[in-house]
């Protein structure tokens, strides 16, 4: 062994303690991070020992292997980086000795090293320090061959120990700062996500920033969000991240689903049962082929009054160097607050959805109303030798009503009263249709009718128009039920034809009354297409004659249909209202309109309505 | 620096992830300065491709770099460390780093974690260039 020189040797300590200054400089200069720094270490510690070859290999206790984080030379060829697998027993080992020498290991790493051979050999290890705090392995300081000599002076190994020991500071600074940071960033992301998730209006745009916030709070690889349905029980997918994992799963999930019995997979299970139950859960999914995650932590979202709104999912968390690892129960707790402050965000975002379609089919509604008003006349003619009066009165939700008396020709006239089905605009929409066929059929011939062809086939052929026109306009759950009669006063007759609306009153001056197109109703106009019209029930029109005092009483079935509080309805009181109404000392078509609405309003009483009430009165003076 | 093999290691580990998330980058290689674009979630996956390419790029000289973050809506504390050891690199070697295209998310988060500290924020590309 050739001994250095006193002088030498004095050099060298000095470049030594100058080296050990920037090392301690290199440790408190804020750089935090060891993947960048270790470099640094790694040059100093060679430097001052006259190596050549060496490396620092970091530890990495969660599964047990040690990794490069500096060599040197620098490895640029791709070759795949030393990996090498230490169990608990020769970290207990690595830990009795201050340094080894790789070519006489203590006798309880002797296999370690013949197994890890390869890969000493190709970092050139000669001399391994293992670096540590307390009893805590961080990583190993491999050093190469010595310039000019075989092994270290006994000064040179104190140096080494404490260069070692800086080296190991900094890793442990590092994991720590790793960590800080990380819950830096986790904190500020809770607190950040409140006000950022709690903004959002639209419902999808809540359901993608909760999702997202969450797997970048949790360090996820993805995540979802479902939100119960409780008309159906079961849970619906509303965003996941990715957005393609979505189409692995079925976009519902029935909260009774059994995943032996459906078929279904147990992570299908576990999301209904978190909804159900409202408790976070973790679990291994590495058996669903479709979720591509090794495991998920699932989180019931709250509504403001406990109950379960929804379940937010997160899969996969990784730590660096892209391994997946278990959620933590810190983990849990994170997902749960945030997922308190997602329960608020979510029920934000419905209620203002719900409080704009309110307001949307308010402003709907509204319209409809203008259109139905429009529809029904503001005033009737005079007809010689009748009164004719009319009521329409909006309840509740608009409604397709609609009546009217139409001045065909000199002395001929058209009284019309119908129903559509449905609310709102699409039924004010296919009255109005209604109503231009209506006007268009009556306005094809002089006096309504021709006066050459039978009234009666000509009401049933305009029938089948308005049919056709309706079909054609509207979907088969919307129809008009219609009435329609042609008043001729010369010969005091009505011929009337009854497309499946409530058949009319006539209550006779000697008080009999009179059921008009009870027996011959057709079917109601746009519920089936004409050439299925004569197979069900054709239409078919027929004669009355009408005398004096005779009071014809058209109505909806708002008026039949009102019902009181114990739930019964107005159908049968109809008939006595109106014979009470044709005694009045004054019988007037408005003052036996007046009588029946009265009468009706009387019986309804505090109970609620939702159908308009339409009444049309014709009398003959 | 990075080790190559380093991270082959890593790249391998980390299939799974790749395979879940799809992401891109690309390089505009100036002159004078380098524009690095990411595409996706910056997790270890994307982060540690950025951390290879910046290197790289480092290794070759350029010490002017731009990382733009537009098309990237989601970071995770992981991508943030991979962030900061780029620029950590960067310090050793004077060279200078800016930042485009953050949400306001984002520039707050950068601005929380001294991100801001030592690297440029700016709202555009261009922008991010001319103050390099």
């Amino acid at each position: 062994m050739q001994l250095s020189t006193a002088e030498e040797t004095i050099q060298r300590l000095i470049f030594s303690l100058s080296e050990l200054e920037q090392l301690g400089q290199t440790l408190i200069s804020g750089h935090s991070n060891f993947s960048v720094s270790s470099k640094t270490y790694l040059r100093i510690a060679l430097g001052t020992l006259q190596s050549t070859r060496g490396a620092i290999l970091r530890y990495h206790p969660v599964d047990n292997h040690l990794s490069v984080a500096a060599a040197a030379p620098e490895r640029r060829d791709g070759a795949e980086a030393p990996f090498i697998p230490v169990n608990p027993e020769d970290v207990a080992e690595l830990l009795q000795h201050p340094s080894i020498l790789i070519s006489s290991p203590p006798t309880g790493l002797e296999g370690f090293f013949t197994r890890h051979e390869e890969v000493c050999s190709a970092i050139d290890a000669r001399l391994w320090v293992p670096l540590k705090i307390h009893d805590e392995l961080l990583g190993i300081l491999s050093l190469g061959r010595f310039l000019g000599r075989s092994q270290l002076e006994e000064w040179e190994h104190e140096l080494l120990t404490i260069l070692a020991h800086q080296i190991s500071i900094a890793i442990a600074y590092s994991r720590m700062m790793e960590g800080v940071q990380g819950e830096k960033f986790r904190l500020f992301m809770l607190a950040e996500s409140a006000p950022l998730i709690c903004q959002l209006l639209q419902p999808e745009d809540a359901a993608q920033q909760v999702v997202h916030q969450a797997v970048s709070l949790l360090d996820a690889n993805a995540g979802g969000l479902l939100l119960r349905d409780a008309q159906h029980a079961e849970i619906e997918w509303k965003y996941t991240f990715p957005e393609t994992l979505a189409a692995e799963f079925p976009s519902t999930i029935p909260l009774d689903v059994d995943g032996d019995a459906d078929g279904a997979c147990s992570t299908e299970k576990v999301l209904a049962d978190v909804a159900k139950e409202g408790k976070t859960t973790q679990t291994d999914t590495s058996e669903d082929a479709r979720l591509a995650a090794e495991n998920i932590m699932a989180v019931p979202i709250l509504g403001r009054d406990g109950d379960v709104l929804g379940v937010l999912v997160v899969g996969d968390k990784e730590e660096r160097g892209g391994r997946i690892t278990a959620f933590t129960d810190e983990d849990a707790i994170l997902l749960d607050s945030f997922a308190k402050q997602a329960g608020v965000a979510i029920e934000n975002a419905q209620l203002h959805q719900e409080a704009l379609e309110a307001r949307e089919l308010q402003a709907e509604m509204d319209e409809a109303r203008k259109i139905q008003e429009n529809l029904i006349p503001e005033t009737l003619p005079d007809i010689p030798g009748y009164e004719v009066a009319g009521l329409y009165e909006p309840r509740g939700a608009v409604g397709g009503d609609y009546f009217d008396c139409l001045e065909l020709s000199t002395n001929r006239w058209g009284l019309t009263i119908a129903d559509v089905s449905g609310k709102g605009m699409q039924a004010a929409l296919l009255m109005a249709t209604l109503r231009a066929g209506l006007l268009s059929e009556v306005a094809k011939t002089a006096d309504g009718v021709n006066p050459d062809e039978d009234t009666a086939k000509q009401l049933c052929d305009m029938a089948l128009t308005l049919n056709s026109l309706l079909y054609a306009s509207g979907t088969e759950e919307k129809f008009a039920t219609f009435f329609y009669t042609y008043l001729d006063p010369d010969t005091d007759t009505l011929t009337t034809l009854n497309a499946g609306h409530n058949p009319p009153l006539i209550v006779r001056k000697d008080a009999s009354t009179q059921w008009i197109g009870e027996d011959i109703g057709g079917l109601p106009l746009g519920m089936f297409p004409n050439d299925m019209v004569p197979l069900i029930a054709d239409y078919a029109a027929e004669q009355v004659q009408l005398n004096s005092g005779d009071i014809v009483i058209y109505y909806t079935d708002g008026v039949t249909e009102t019902v009181n509080i114990a739930d019964e309805d107005y159908e049968k009181r109809l008939e006595p209202d109106a014979l009470e109404a044709s005694k009045l000392p004054d019988p007037q078509a408005s003052n036996i309109i007046k009588h029946i609405h009265d009468a009706v309003i009387t019986f309804q009483g505090e109970a609620d309505q939702f159908d308009d009430l339409t009444l049309l009165v014709l009398r003959k003076k | 620096m990075r080790d190559s093999y380093f991270l082959a290691y890593a790249t391998e580990e980390k299939e799974a992830s790749v395979l879940l998330n799809k992401f891109d980058i690309q390089i505009r290689d100036a002159q004078d300065y380098a524009v690095i674009e990411t595409e996706g979630y910056l997790n270890d996956a994307l982060g540690e491709a950025l951390s290879a390419k910046a290197h790289t790029l480092i290794q070759d000289g350029q010490t002017r770099l731009v990382i733009n973050l537009e098309k990237t809506a989601l970071i995770n504390s992981i991508g943030i460390s991979i962030l900061i050891e780029i620029i950590e690199t960067l310090d050793e070697r004077n060279g200078t780093l800016n930042f485009c295209g953050l949400s306001a998310t984002q520039e707050r988060t950068f601005r929380m974690m001294a991100i801001a500290k030592y690297a440029g924020i700016f709202p555009d590309e261009q922008s991010a260039i001319d103050n390099l």
